[in-house]
């Protein structure tokens, strides 16, 4: 292309074309969410585990791997992303600001339910399942509808099935259960952040 | 009929901008693709948009390379709205 006057008609087929360019554009990475569903799987799976074997509630403390890690590896991840496709489109600012008020968010039901076990001794860290299986499937689902992908919005709906389900069991005080709350929290984010992110990635490699 | 914006009307230019009003930002070495320009023209061409206040141009680092990435402003977003419609009236649409 060169620097060169054109025609009206020639004009507005250049505003076309490249419009079209930009639309025919990589469908998107799924390696961020691949790799916060298989650290939330990995941990879960973990603690859930060690909870059976050794019955230390201890081993809760590890849920934070979640957040140290997701947190420092998802804006190398994100910096590295925009480097490999050269643009960032309005539907990746709006997941962007999407992810960044779920992840704030976060951190301040975190700052709650630390100041309530260390300040009163109250457990309140049961609603972190619920934040994590509300919360996040709504922002998933959000995205999905964004980007036009229907895995991340079918991923999100069973996400957000298990939360509903839940919050319902807090409500009625029914006993959560590590052998009941820990597999269903894993196969929520199987459904939620593997099977999409996969999805993602193959899509992404068809068409490049 | 109101006359066509010279800092638009002109194939490369007009190009990068159509690019940028579909996107929130893009680097140098996606708008050289997209656009199928060699790197010097299209760094002259990018410097007379950004002299005419269209966009902005912003040399980041990644590593040791520069990387270099664009963004459209309200201004050139303005123009670029204008230049369509005078494209319009041109062509009846």
């Amino acid at each position: 292309m060169e620097d060169k006057k054109m025609t009206e008609k020639e004009s507005l087929e250049l505003i076309t074309a490249m419009i079209q360019r930009t639309r025919e554009r990589y469908v998107g990475d799924g390696n961020i969410m691949l790799m916060w569903g298989y650290l939330s799987v990995v941990v879960a799976a973990l603690v859930w585990i060690l909870l059976v074997k050794t019955h230390n509630p201890a081993w809760n403390w590890l849920w934070f791997a979640i957040g140290v890690i997701g947190g420092i590896a998802t804006p190398i991840m994100d910096k590295k992303q925009r480097v490999k496709y050269g643009v960032k489109s309005y539907s990746d600012k709006l997941t962007s600001q999407i992810w960044t008020i779920v992840g704030i968010s976060a951190f301040v039901a975190t700052l709650f339910c630390l100041g309530f076990s260390l300040l009163k001794g109250y457990d309140a860290w049961k609603m972190m399942f619920a934040f994590a299986l509300i919360i996040v499937p709504m922002a998933e689902m959000a995205q999905g509808i964004v980007i036009k992908e229907k895995s991340l919005v079918a991923g999100g709906a069973i996400g957000l099935t298990c939360g509903i389900f839940i919050v319902c069991c807090i409500a009625a005080e029914v006993p959560l259960y590590a052998s009941l709350i820990l597999p269903l929290f894993i196969i929520a984010f199987i459904c939620m952040m593997i099977i999409p992110g996969h999805i993602i990635n193959r899509k992404a490699r068809l068409q490049r | 009929m109101k006359e066509l914006d010279p800092i638009l009307h002109s194939q490369l230019r007009l190009a990068v901008m159509s690019i940028l009003m579909n996107v929130e930002e893009a680097d140098f070495v996606y708008l050289k693709e997209q656009t199928e320009s060699t790197a010097g023209n299209l760094s002259v061409q990018l410097d007379k948009l950004s002299s005419a206040g269209y966009i902005t141009v912003t040399k980041g680092f990644v590593g040791k390379k520069t990387r270099t990435t664009c963004q459209v402003t309200d201004q050139g977003r303005k123009a670029f709205e204008q230049y369509v419609e005078a494209l319009k009236g041109y062509l009846n649409l």
